[in-house]
């Protein structure tokens, strides 16, 4: 098992005539992802790497049965696309384009409620099951199959812990790259919880951000639960005095300066193992693997 | 991007919110004529527009500038070129700008409004629901963020409607909340609206009013304002781009802005650092300091690293004088890692390679890049993993000490 995406996926790549699009679908492709159409409008009816293109997502979706998205349009044009993928009843939508606007992310956030569509970034590096699956540019030599569910808020970092899990001998189940943005479409409480039932996933990694609570969320849902695997957690930014500020309003909505010792102790308290350093995450994975051996 | 408090009462004022009188002013003799125009007999606000908050707590440098903050209140006319003298040209540094302080370059005289009451309102999304929300507060003479640590409970949090803005009812909350008198509600509303409406039409991160006075007659002024906007959406707010002031960069990030890339400067420390992620350079910052030593600077270049574009990073950071050792740590999705040790090579060989450079790669062709690096004879040592790469490093600079 795995979450949100697998073998079965059917694939479709929104703005598949792209450049960037086109590098990362042939590799996706190759890699086995079960990819069924593109959409770019305007060339519907072409077939671009053996893969037939449509003019909308509905058409697509009628022909193809595709049941999730890969998004390679441009910053500007992500709003529409969403859309088109919301009308046609998608499951997942998986956003890359880095750059789009803030207001536009909160009309994608009211357009997507009371909707089955779940979205994903955008500023991601995608989702990817190791050996079925690779929604994004994941770098896909680096992942191998393996009981190890990785979310994450920044993209270098999800390289990192992959890099650990590899390190203590473990590879992963699936690897999730929530988007670096301001507004994102998915926290990390609905992936948490399909990890937490998904058969094959053994222990999870979560890499915090400064900003935004929802690391703070995402430890009381944790808390809260009756049955837990173990959550090993990190968050950089102690030796932060960050960015150029401006004006208070930041701090006052999040009840003073957030610090990532904050968001630490809030995780460690609902019971989640917190690693200082990124590079700890291997020994921790190694004593919760040789401890259940 | 953030603008100038002049800038912001502007565009607030074109959406209905009251504003005091003013004009801006580069020069004391300028400053003398805005103060003459806007308020003739007085008295004023002289004010210095630096991008930062507090300026009224700040102090200058320069002991030319005297003793006073960069808001001065002045009431009579000649004290005006006086004091404009004093400011202009001087750095002003407060808690928000740190040590260094910011240039003043211009100051806004504005006609000094006397006000019974004064209140904070700011505007910003709440990234966690998401909502755009409306911050209402009385605060004490501790300030706004005293009361946020403390006594949350005494701000109010609206969430408005993106779209429409706040109801009625919501404003009328904000009315009680404050206990301002029934003849405030059209000018508590015509601060509300016109906050959400700039926040909209102008893809607004942040409007902060800090504070907004409410005078005798219970009328709602916009004492100082302030705005920040979403660089994603400069692209569609050309009325916006235009007011970024490259004097409030430094010299760095503005260099680095031009290859796409985010250059922070840090106050102390010795270490630069190259990355591909935000995340990256805090967890790498983190490792320095857990070592004893400090990042002075951090470079992120983001994706699309390429050879031309790893080497203008590089020169960058390497012309930084407080660096005294430099950290590439680069994990690309398909960052072709040969490319990366050709552009590190350029840049080392044109500008010069003073300081201890560790570098530490993940991606496609990294043993061929690992090849490039050593047979430059170029002092370049590679790194296996992050904290190898701090470790190296580390050890690095303090032999060369």
């Amino acid at each position: 098992m795995s979450i949100l995406v697998n073998k079965n996926t059917r694939v479709l790549v929104q703005g598949i005539t792209g450049t960037q699009a086109s590098f990362h679908v042939r590799r996706s492709v190759d890699y086995g992802t079960n990819v069924v159409a593109g959409v770019t409008p305007g060339k519907g009816g072409i077939s671009y790497m053996d893969i037939p293109v449509f003019n909308t997502v509905s058409e697509a979706v009628k022909e193809t049965q595709a049941n999730a998205s890969v998004m390679f349009v441009p910053a500007k044009a992500v709003k529409s696309a969403l859309k088109d993928a919301v009308d046609a009843g998608l499951e997942l939508v998986v956003c890359i384009a880095d750059g789009v606007p803030i207001k536009d992310m909160m009309e994608i956030r009211h357009i997507l409620s009371g909707t089955p569509t779940k979205f994903i970034g955008p500023n991601t590096p995608g989702i990817i099951t190791p050996g079925e699956a690779r929604l994004g540019i994941f770098p896909e030599n680096i992942l191998q199959k393996g009981k190890v569910g990785i979310i994450s808020r920044s993209s270098t970092l999800t390289y990192e812990a992959v890099l650990e899990t590899n390190r203590a001998h473990q590879g992963q189940s699936t690897v999730i790259g929530l988007g670096d943005d301001m507004v994102i479409g998915m926290d990390f409480i609905p992936p948490l919880e399909m990890f937490m039932n998904d058969s094959e996933t053994e222990a999870v990694v979560i890499i915090g951000q400064l900003d935004g609570a929802f690391e703070e969320m995402c430890a009381k849902y944790y808390a809260d639960l009756s049955y837990k695997k173990p959550v090993i957690s990190f968050v950089a930014g102690n030796a932060i005095p960050f960015g150029h500020k401006m004006g208070y309003a930041g701090d006052v909505i999040a009840q003073g300066k957030v610090t990532a010792e904050d968001k630490k102790d809030a995780m460690k308290q609902a019971g989640m193992i917190v690693v200082d350093d990124i590079n700890d995450i291997h020994k921790k994975l190694l004593d919760i693997f040789n401890g259940n051996d | 991007m953030n603008i100038h408090e002049y800038q912001a009462k502007k565009i607030l004022s074109r959406f209905g919110v009251l504003i005091p009188e003013g004009r801006i002013a580069y020069t004391p003799n300028e400053a003398k004529n805005a103060a003459i125009s806007v308020f003739p007999r007085g008295p004023w606000m002289l004010k210095a527009q630096i991008q930062s908050g507090a300026r009224e707590k700040g102090h200058f440098i320069e002991e030319t500038a005297g003793k006073g903050g960069g808001i001065r209140l002045i009431k009579k006319r000649r004290e005006i070129i006086k004091a404009a003298k004093q400011m202009l040209g001087a750095t002003l540094c407060t808690p928000q700008t740190g040590p260094k302080g910011k240039p003043v370059g211009r100051i806004y005289v504005e006609a000094f409004v006397k006000v019974k009451k004064k209140f904070y309102a700011a505007m910003i999304i709440d990234r966690v629901i998401p909502a755009l929300t409306l911050l209402i507060c009385e605060p004490d003479e501790k300030g706004i963020l005293d009361v946020a640590v403390h006594h949350p409970d005494k701000i109010l949090k609206l969430n408005l409607n993106l779209e429409k803005g706040a109801r009625k009812t919501q404003i009328e909350k904000a009315r009680k909340f404050l206990n301002l008198p029934e003849r405030s509600f059209p000018y508590l509303r015509n601060l509300i609206s016109g906050m959400h409406k700039a926040f909209i039409s102008c893809d607004a991160t942040m409007i902060e009013i800090n504070p907004a006075g409410v005078t005798r007659w219970g009328r709602i002024v916009a004492l100082d304002a302030k705005m920040s906007f979403d660089n994603n959406a400069l692209y569609r707010q050309p009325n916006i781009a235009v007011l970024q002031d490259e004097y409030e960069s430094e010299e760095r990030e503005i260099k680095a802005a031009k290859f796409g890339f985010k250059y922070s400067d840090f106050d102390g420390g010795s270490i630069g650092c190259i990355v591909n992620g935000d995340g990256i350079a805090l967890a790498a910052m983190d490792l320095i300091r857990k070592n004893g030593m400090d990042t002075t600077c951090f470079l992120n270049v983001k994706g699309g690293v390429d050879k031309d574009k790893i080497a203008a990073g590089i020169k960058i950071i390497m012309t930084n004088p407080r660096v005294e050792g430099i950290l590439i740590n680069i994990l690309g999705g398909f960052l072709r890692c040969n490319l990366l040790a050709e552009g590190i090579v350029s840049a080392a060989s044109e500008v010069g390679l003073n300081v201890p450079l560790v570098v530490r790669f993940e991606g496609t062709n990294k043993e061929e890049a690992t090849e490039i690096l050593q047979t430059s004879k170029l002092p370049i040592i590679i790194a296996d993993n992050m904290e190898d790469s701090v470790d190296k490093l580390i050890a690095a600079v303090k032999e060369t000490d």
